[in-house]
C-alpha cells in the first residue's frame, strides 16, 4: 500500500487527494497544510469581503470531504523540509512524514512591494482567510483606500471594496488599467465601468511612501502628491512558494520544473499548481499560469501519475473571467504579443470589446468585454490549435458559437476526440 | 411526438442529429416553459421571472444544431468552478449545479467547450441543462418534432444514424 502524501490543501493538492481516492480505494493519503481551515476557495475572498457571499460559501467541497474520501490531514503544520534520499517531509516542531510520492502543491504568495512604510498596519495583500478576516473587521474605520496595482488583481480587490462603498483609488504605473491584457481602447471600456460606480483610476502613478503612525493614513505618490487612506491592498501578483523544493535539491526556474507528467527533477515528487512551472499550450514555452483551473487540472493529473498511471498533460492555458457592476470581462493565452507574426482581429464599441490573437491561423489569445458567450468555444480552439481560417471573419460576430465550428470539428474531427463531439461529427454532412 | 421516458445514466445522453434539426426552435420554447413556475406556455410567459431556455439552436451553412450542456465526462466547467458550484454525478455522469454556490465569475461559460453555460445578468447566476428534473424524460427531446433531438447510448444513435441512411 502506497504512502501518497500532498503538501497544501488548496485548488491542486484537493484535487489530487479526490483523484488519488478515486482511482484508488486503498491508498494511504496524508495532505498537509500550514493553514488551519482548507477546502476554502481563496478566489471567493474578494467576494466576502464585498458581502456579497459569507463564510460558509467560501467552502468548495463538502465539509465531510477528508472523511468521506478517508485522507489524513495535518492542518494547521507547516513542511518545512524534505529529504529525497530518506523520502521524507519533516514539519514544524519536529515531526516527520514518510512517503512513497509526493506532491507539492504550496501554491503562490503575493508580491509585496519595496517601499518605505510598508510595514505599517493597514497594508495587505489577499490570499489567505485570515487576511481576508481582518480587512473585514477592521473595515468600519475605512473611508479610503487605495489599491496597488491596475491589473486583474488589483481591479478585482478594488471592486470588492468599492462595492462596500468604499472611496477607493487605484494606483496604476502604466497608462491605463490592465496594460498587460489590453489595449487603451479595451481598457477604457472597463474603466469607464469602474469609474462610473466610484472607483477612481490614477493612471502613471506609483507610491512611493505609506505615510502615518502605527497604521498608514496617506500615501505619498512619484508625483509628490499625498493621498488619503486608511487601507492598502497589494494586488500585484503572486511569486510561487518553492523554497522547500529548492532546499530539496529540485530543479527550480520561475516555478518548479515539471515534465508533461509533472514530475519534479525526483521521480518521486510531482508538483502542481500555482508553484509548477507547465508547458503553456499558446506560448508553446513553460511558464506559471497561477489560475485556479490551471491548479485543479494539474491536481487530478499529478495524482494520475502518483498511482503510477502515466497521464500526460497537454499543458496549460492562461485564462481570467472577471466581472465589474455587471460588465463581464474573460482574457486568455497571448492577449498583447510583443513579437512580429500575429494577427489581430478586434472589433470595439462603446460597452463591448472583443479581440483575438492569431498565429499562423490559429488563436492563441482572446479578450472579451461585455458579450462573453463565445469564450468556451474558442478556448477549445485555442487548446486543440485549430486552423481557424474558415471563420476567421466571424469570429467578432454576436452570432459565433458552436454551431459555427461545426465544419471545423468534422474537419478536424482527429483533434476533437472527446466523446461529446461525436454526435456533430457523425451527423454534420457539409 | 416521441414518448421518450430516459434519463441520464453514465451511458444516456442527449444526442443531435445535425441531418434532422429543421432549426425549428421548438426544443428552446420547451425548454423554457419546463423551466418556468406553471409549466404551462400560456401563464410562463407572464410571469415576473421569465423562463430562461437553456440550450439554442444555431446553424451554419443552412445546417443547425440544438446544443445543450453535454455533461461531459471530463468536464472543464468543473475544473474551473472555483466556487464548488459545479460536480460531477458520479452514478449517472451528470453535471449538477448547485445554484446556492454559485457566484457568478463566469469560469464556467470561459471553459464551456460548446458555449452551452450561460450567464443570467438578473440572478448573477449561470445557467445550464439540468435535465428536467422535474420530469421524466426531457422537454427538448420529448417535443422535437422531426426527432433531432435523441435520448440514448451511444450505440443507439448511431444505429439510428445508419438506418436512416439505408
Ligand atoms: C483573491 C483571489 C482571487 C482569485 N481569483 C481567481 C480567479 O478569478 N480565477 C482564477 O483562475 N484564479 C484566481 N485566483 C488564483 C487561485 O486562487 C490560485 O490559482 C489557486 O488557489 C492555486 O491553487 P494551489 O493549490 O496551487 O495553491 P494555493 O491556493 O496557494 O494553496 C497552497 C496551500 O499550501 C499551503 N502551503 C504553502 N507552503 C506550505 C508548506 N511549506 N507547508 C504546508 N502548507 C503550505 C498554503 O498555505 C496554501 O494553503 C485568485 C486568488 C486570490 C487570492
Amino acid at each position: 500500500m502506497a504512502d501518497h502524501v500532498i503538501i497544501g490543501a488548496s485548488a491542486a493538492g484537493v484535487a489530487a487527494a479526490e483523484t488519488l481516492r478515486k482511482n484508488d480505494k486503498k491508498a494511504s493519503i496524508t495532505i498537509i497544510s500550514d493553514e488551519k481551515l482548507t477546502l476554502y476557495s481563496r478566489c471567493l475572498l474578494t467576494y466576502l469581503i464585498a458581502g456579497a457571499i459569507d463564510e460558509e460559501k467560501l467552502i468548495f467541497k463538502g465539509k465531510d470531504f477528508y472523511e468521506k474520501n478517508n485522507i489524513k490531514t495535518l492542518l494547521g503544520k507547516k513542511a518545512i523540509s524534505i529529504d529525497p534520499k530518506k523520502k521524507a517531509v519533516t514539519l514544524e516542531g519536529g515531526t516527520t512524514v514518510s512517503y512513497d510520492k509526493l506532491l507539492i502543491a504550496t501554491g503562490a504568495t503575493p508580491k509585496s512591494v519595496n517601499i518605505p512604510g510598508v510595514d505599517k498596519k493597514g497594508i495587505f495583500t489577499i490570499r489567505k482567510i485570515d487576511e481576508a478576516r481582518t480587512i473585514i473587521g477592521m473595515l468600519d474605520g475605512v473611508k479610503e483606500v487605495a489599491v496597488l496595482g491596475g491589473g486583474l488583481i488589483g481591479l478585482r480587490d478594488a471592486y470588492a471594496l468599492g462595492k462596500k462603498g468604499k472611496d477607493v483609488f487605484v494606483i496604476v504605473k502604466s497608462p491605463h488599467i490592465l496594460s498587460q491584457m489590453v489595449d487603451k481602447g479595451a481598457s477604457g471600456v472597463i474603466a469607464s465601468t469602474l469609474e462610473k460606480n466610484g472607483i477612481k483610476i490614477m493612471t502613471g502613478l506609483a507610491a512611493k511612501e505609506f505615510l502615518g503612525g502605527d497604521s498608514v493614513n496617506e500615501i505619498l505618490l512619484d508625483d509628490g502628491k499625498k493621498l488619503k487612506c486608511q487601507l492598502v491592498i497589494i494586488g500585484k501578483g503572486v511569486k510561487p512558494n518553492t523554497d522547500i523544493a529548492s532546499s530539496a535539491g529540485l530543479k527550480v526556474e520561475d516555478g518548479i520544473k515539471v515534465d508533461k507528467f509533472l514530475k519534479t527533477s525526483d521521480k518521486n515528487i510531482f508538483a502542481a499548481g500555482d508553484v509548477a512551472e507547465t508547458y503553456d499550450v499558446a506560448r508553446q514555452a513553460n511558464r506559471i499560469n497561477a489560475l485556479w483551473p490551471c491548479a485543479v487540472e494539474q491536481g487530478n493529473i499529478a495524482a494520475l501519475n502518483m498511482l503510477g498511471k502515466e497521464a500526460a498533460y497537454d499543458g496549460s492555458l492562461s485564462m481570467n473571467s472577471v466581472d465589474f457592476f455587471g460588465l463581464r470581462c474573460i482574457s486568455m493565452g497571448i492577449t498583447k504579443p510583443k513579437e512580429e507574426g500575429y494577427e489581430i482581429i478586434s472589433k470595439s464599441s462603446e460597452h463591448s470589446y472583443k479581440k483575438f490573437v492569431l498565429r499562423n491561423n490559429k488563436i492563441v489569445g482572446m479578450v472579451l468585454v461585455g458579450d462573453i458567450k463565445c469564450a468556451g468555444v474558442v478556448s477549445a480552439l485555442i487548446k486543440k490549435g485549430i486552423d481557424v481560417s474558415s471563420v476567421k471573419h466571424i469570429l467578432c460576430e454576436t452570432k459565433f458559437d458552436y454551431a459555427k465550428i461545426m465544419p471545423l470539428v468534422k474537419k478536424f474531427s482527429d483533434k476533437f476526440k472527446e466523446e461529446e463531439y461525436q454526435d456533430t461529427i457523425a451527423s454534420y454532412k457539409p | 411526438m416521441s414518448k421518450v421516458k430516459v434519463k441520464k445514466d453514465k451511458d444516456i445522453t442527449i444526442y443531435c442529429d445535425v441531418t434532422k434539426c429543421v432549426a425549428c426552435r421548438t426544443c428552446e420554447l420547451a425548454c423554457a416553459v419546463e423551466h418556468s413556475k406553471s409549466k404551462d406556455l400560456a401563464n410562463s410567459i407572464i410571469e415576473k421571472d421569465t423562463p430562461r431556455k437553456r440550450l439554442t439552436v444555431s446553424a451554419i451553412n443552412g445546417k443547425s444544431i440544438s446544443v445543450h450542456c453535454q455533461h461531459c465526462k471530463e468536464a472543464p466547467c468543473v475544473t474551473a468552478c472555483m466556487s464548488g458550484a459545479l460536480s460531477k454525478d458520479e452514478k449517472t455522469g451528470a453535471t449538477l449545479q448547485d445554484n446556492e454556490k454559485c457566484v457568478g465569475c463566469w469560469m464556467c461559460v470561459m471553459t464551456c467547450p460548446f458555449g452551452a453555460i450561460v450567464g443570467d445578468s438578473a440572478k448573477h447566476i449561470a445557467v445550464k441543462c439540468d435535465l428536467c428534473p422535474d420530469r421524466d424524460d426531457y422537454a427538448c427531446v420529448a417535443t422535437c418534432p422531426t426527432g433531432a433531438l435523441f435520448a440514448g447510448t451511444k450505440k443507439e444513435f448511431e444505429k439510428k444514424l445508419t438506418k436512416k441512411k439505408k
